[in-house]
């Protein structure tokens, strides 16, 4: 079966949401090795961008995803940052065995210094983690 | 006496053209993009002066801009695989360098409403450098907007 990726209703008028969505869905036609990444995903992730004051909530459920306008029930994990950084954690190096973020990157280095600086908050992050990693895989733009 | 060109207008176009090519960060970092023109659309606003969608359709290339059309309705704009629409406003705060692009996309004030969103975050420099080269025009923003012919 076919991943869904649905917008909630409302989620319209978050900005961020249907670029979310719209982003997931190119990723999946690109590259189709992807679907099997989002059946897999469950749980509630949240993404805050603070600059922008925007929130969505990435729900993932039954083989897909719905993209939620703000907070949407009890988020798993959620990552505070801020427009630019959410940018740069889509172009995160995958490495090509099995699609987990390239130590080595130019960019995943980049971010990874940016957790530790405090730059990107990842709450909930390490006990989710086999979430967290399938959602780099699946947002990013270059693996 | 403001001697900027109106935007938007086929001076306008013609003298973004000439900036991106003089943009050493487009240069740089639009090297890559082979993946073909990419529109620029402005929402018709009759009480602008806007009557009909119009928008500019930008041959990229490899670094450089090889021309730019200055077209009038959504159906001539269709020849481009990207496709960028925005009211007249926002276009304006753009072109003043006082919006990030990617940034107004999330906010949903830019609609990519035609092309891969992972291909345009894939040149996310090559898109701000487009949007520095708009701010290098001389825009006289008390113009009326020119139609496309």
């Amino acid at each position: 079966m076919e991943p869904f990726v649905a917008l909630a209703p409302g989620a319209e008028r978050n900005g961020f949401a249907p670029m979310l969505a719209q982003l997931v869905r190119d990723n999946l036609t690109e590259r189709p090795t992807k679907k099997d990444t989002l059946r897999k995903m469950r749980g509630r992730v949240a993404l805050v961008i603070e600059d922008l004051e925007l929130v969505v909530t990435l729900h993932f459920h039954d083989g897909g995803v719905t993209v939620h306008d703000d907070f949407h029930g009890i988020p798993d994990t959620t990552v505070r940052t801020t427009a630019e950084w959410i940018t740069k954690m889509s172009l995160i190096e995958l490495e090509p065995r099995f699609g987990l973020p390239d130590p080595r990157g130019e960019v995943a280095r980049e971010v990874a210094k940016a957790q530790a600086d405090g730059s990107i908050k990842v709450h909930g992050g390490l006990p989710r983690l086999p979430l967290m990693l399938r959602l780099t895989k699946l947002l990013s733009v270059v693996g | 006496m403001s001697t900027g060109h109106p935007f938007p207008s086929q001076a306008w176009a013609d003298a973004f053209k000439d900036a991106v090519n003089q943009n050493e960060a487009y240069q740089k970092h639009g090297k890559p993009w082979t993946f073909g023109k990419v529109a620029m659309a402005v929402k018709a606003e009759p009480g602008k002066g806007i009557p009909d969608d119009a928008g500019f359709i930008l041959d990229v290339h490899e670094g450089a801009c090889r021309g730019v059309a200055y077209v009038k309705g959504m159906d001539a704009m269709q020849e481009a695989p990207f496709i960028i629409v925005a009211d007249y406003d926002r276009w304006l705060t753009v072109i003043a360098g006082d919006v990030d692009p990617i940034k107004a996309m999330m906010e949903g004030k830019l609609k990519l409403v035609k092309g891969a969103l992972p291909t345009m975050l894939r040149f996310v420099e090559s898109s701000r450098a487009l949007v520095n080269s708009a701010t290098e025009v001389a825009t006289d923003l008390d113009a009326a907007p020119e139609p496309p012919n």
